[in-house]
Order: structure tokens, then sequence, then C-alpha cells
């Protein structure tokens, strides 16, 4: 087979597989939507998280109730991928849209440094 | 002129470049073949496949359509020159550990993804680089470890800003690097006679292997905490 015969064949796969591929995938970038994200037991308060500059706005919230946290359109980046380490117990998810949540557990009052998963931008959960 | 003479020298079948687009054709044609079985009796019943690792994967298997061809042109010629041999051992190693990285970072988080990338980069910027000694393989081996670090990095980063656009143009301007770098290598070894001659076995291997690794960890693979 001549060569230019082949390099026809491989640009047509390349548009066939190509083209399955593009008109079969949404939109979405990874595969990092929460599952089930409304699902929550007993009471909640739901925490917004902002973006200042290059880090988040601190947050508050109150102690013994279970913390719902999303990140409205102004988090942009991997800050919209929040990491918390509370006592040791690692809480981080991929908030995609302003409707994603991650939870968290009810906290003691006190203040909780977070940051973004790759520890660029950093922000407090005020918890009173 | 030699690019002309090297555009010339694809269409025709007597040097290691003449079958270069050949060597495209059977490492496309592996990668994809292989997915499209998995994707038949597996991966169709994953939700949301295509959108979430297919498209990478798809791309995964463009870039080692590219990549594959130009380790056979260097195993042609068997040794090179320090300068085209640091120059291969560098291109490869980033490319080649710049790509998976990126890929595997998309869809598994940055910590598996630098290591896929890194171990990718290393291993290909090794055995291309030691066609000119020791200075190609460090030069490989610190390309395949920086290009592993920054694909899986700048994937990371772009999660939530044009991740897919992104991967095209990336792909694009990789796929420019790797066929300026057949280019380098024809230029440089256009008064040589190739040392090595085989079929494309090693091509088929290659690209299996490398296809195989690359959907296990995607699919199968352990994920950092952020994706849940």
């Amino acid at each position: 087979m001549k060569n230019l015969t082949v390099l026809g064949v491989v640009i047509l796969m390349i548009f066939l597989v190509g083209g399955f591929v593009f008109t079969n995938s949404e939109g979405n970038t990874g595969n990092v939507v929460a599952p089930n994200p409304q699902e929550l037991q007993g009471d909640a308060q739901l925490v917004i998280l902002q973006q200042e500059n290059f880090n988040y706005k601190d947050v508050t919230a109150n102690a013994g109730k279970q913390i719902q946290i999303k990140a409205d359109s102004s988090v942009r980046g991997c800050l919209r991928a929040p990491f918390f380490n509370i006592k040791g117990k690692k809480y981080s998810g991929y908030l995609r849209t302003p409707e994603d949540i991650l939870q968290l557990p009810a906290l003691e009052k006190g203040v909780y440094s977070f940051s973004c998963s790759m520890g660029m931008g950093y922000g407090k959960l005020i918890v009173g | 002129m030699s690019l002309k003479e090297f555009l010339k020298e694809i269409s025709k079948n007597e040097r290691v470049e003449g079958e270069l687009i050949k060597t495209i054709f059977y490492s496309l044609a592996t990668s994809l073949i292989f997915l499209g079985i998995l994707y038949f009796l597996e991966f169709r019943f994953i939700e949301k496949f295509i959108t979430a690792q297919g498209y990478f994967l798809f791309f995964a298997a463009l870039s080692y359509a590219l990549i594959v061809p130009t380790i056979r042109q260097v195993r042609a010629y068997k040794e090179l020159p320090c300068m085209s041999g640091m120059m291969i051992g560098m291109t490869v190693g980033m490319i080649a550990g710049f790509l998976p990285g990126f890929f595997v970072a998309s869809t598994n988080g940055m910590f598996y993804g630098s290591i896929f990338g890194m171990s990718i980069g290393i291993i290909l910027g090794i055995w291309n680089g030691k066609c000119c000694g020791i200075m190609g393989v460090m030069e490989g081996m610190m390309a395949g470890f920086m290009g592993g670090l920054m694909g899986a990095m700048t994937a990371f980063m772009l999660f939530n800003d044009n991740l897919r656009a992104a991967t095209v143009i990336v792909f694009l301007i990789s796929m420019v690097i790797l066929l300026s770098l057949n280019y380098m290598i024809y230029k440089e070894m256009i008064m040589e006679e190739r040392k090595r001659k085989e079929d494309h076995f090693y091509t088929i291997v290659i690209t299996f292997i490398l296809m195989s690794v690359t959907i296990w960890i995607v699919v199968f693979g352990p994920r950092s905490g952020v994706f849940g």
C-alpha cells in the first residue's frame, strides 16, 4: 500500500473515532462529579466559599451542625477543590459547579484552616 | 531544502523515514482496536465513560501513535552524534512524560499522573537517549522527570478551566515537536545508512504495552482523594 493511501486511512481513523468520542462526551472535565451531593442526614448548614485575590474569603459556621460546603462562581481553578484536614481526617472534593457539595461533619468551636488541593490558596473556617 | 526532501522521503519507501506513516498506522490501529474491543465488552457499561475517561484515552492513543514511530526511527540508526542524541533523549523524555502525565492526572489526580508520567518519560527518555551514550541517557532521565510532573500539574490546574480544549492544544503542540524531531533525525542522519532493519512487531508490542498500562490506570487504577 502506498504511503499516501496509508496516511489517508490514518486520517480517516482519527476522524471516525474522534467524531465518536467528541459527539458522545459532554462538556465536562475529569470524572469528578460528586455522587448524590444532595443527600444529607440530620440538620445541616450551608457555607458558600468565595475567592478573594488568590485565596478564599474566611467563612463562618455554627458548632455542632454538619456543614455543606459549596463554592460560588467567583472561585476558580484549583480553588474549586477545597481540602480540609480536621484532626488528621482529610476531607476534599471537586466542586465543579456552584451546586456541587463537599460535606463536613459537625465541628467544635475553633478556627480551621483549609486550602485548595494544590496548597496554593488558603482560607479559614471559623466555627463559633 | 531538506524539508522538501524529508517530505519526499516520507512518501517513498527507501529509508526508515519512508516507514513513519505506516508505523503511525500500525500503532494507531493497535490502540484503537484494543480500546474498541474493551469499550464494547466492558467500558460502555461504565457511566459517562467517554466523557470522563474515553476522551483522554483517545488522545493517549494518538500520542503513542506519534511517540512509537520516533522510537523506531532512533532504533533504526542505533547510534547518533552526541548533540542529536541529547536532543532525542530530551524531546522523547519530555513529550513521553508530559502527555501521559497530563492524561492520567485528568482522570486520576496529580499524584498518580505525576508518577505515571515520570515513569513513562524516564523509561522512554533513557531508552532513546542511550543512542549517544550517558549524556543522552541523563538528558532523557531529566526530561522525563520534569515532563511527567509538569504534565500532571498542568492538567490538575486546568480542571475547572477548559481542560478538554487544553488537551487538544497540548496534543497539537506535542505533535509538531515530535514531527520536528523526526525531521531533525532525518537531517542529521541523511548521509548515514540504516543500521537496524525490523518489521512492525515492536511497534505493535510497545503500543500495546503502553496502552494497556494507561487504560488500566485510567479506568481501574487508584485515584487521589479529590476525586471522591
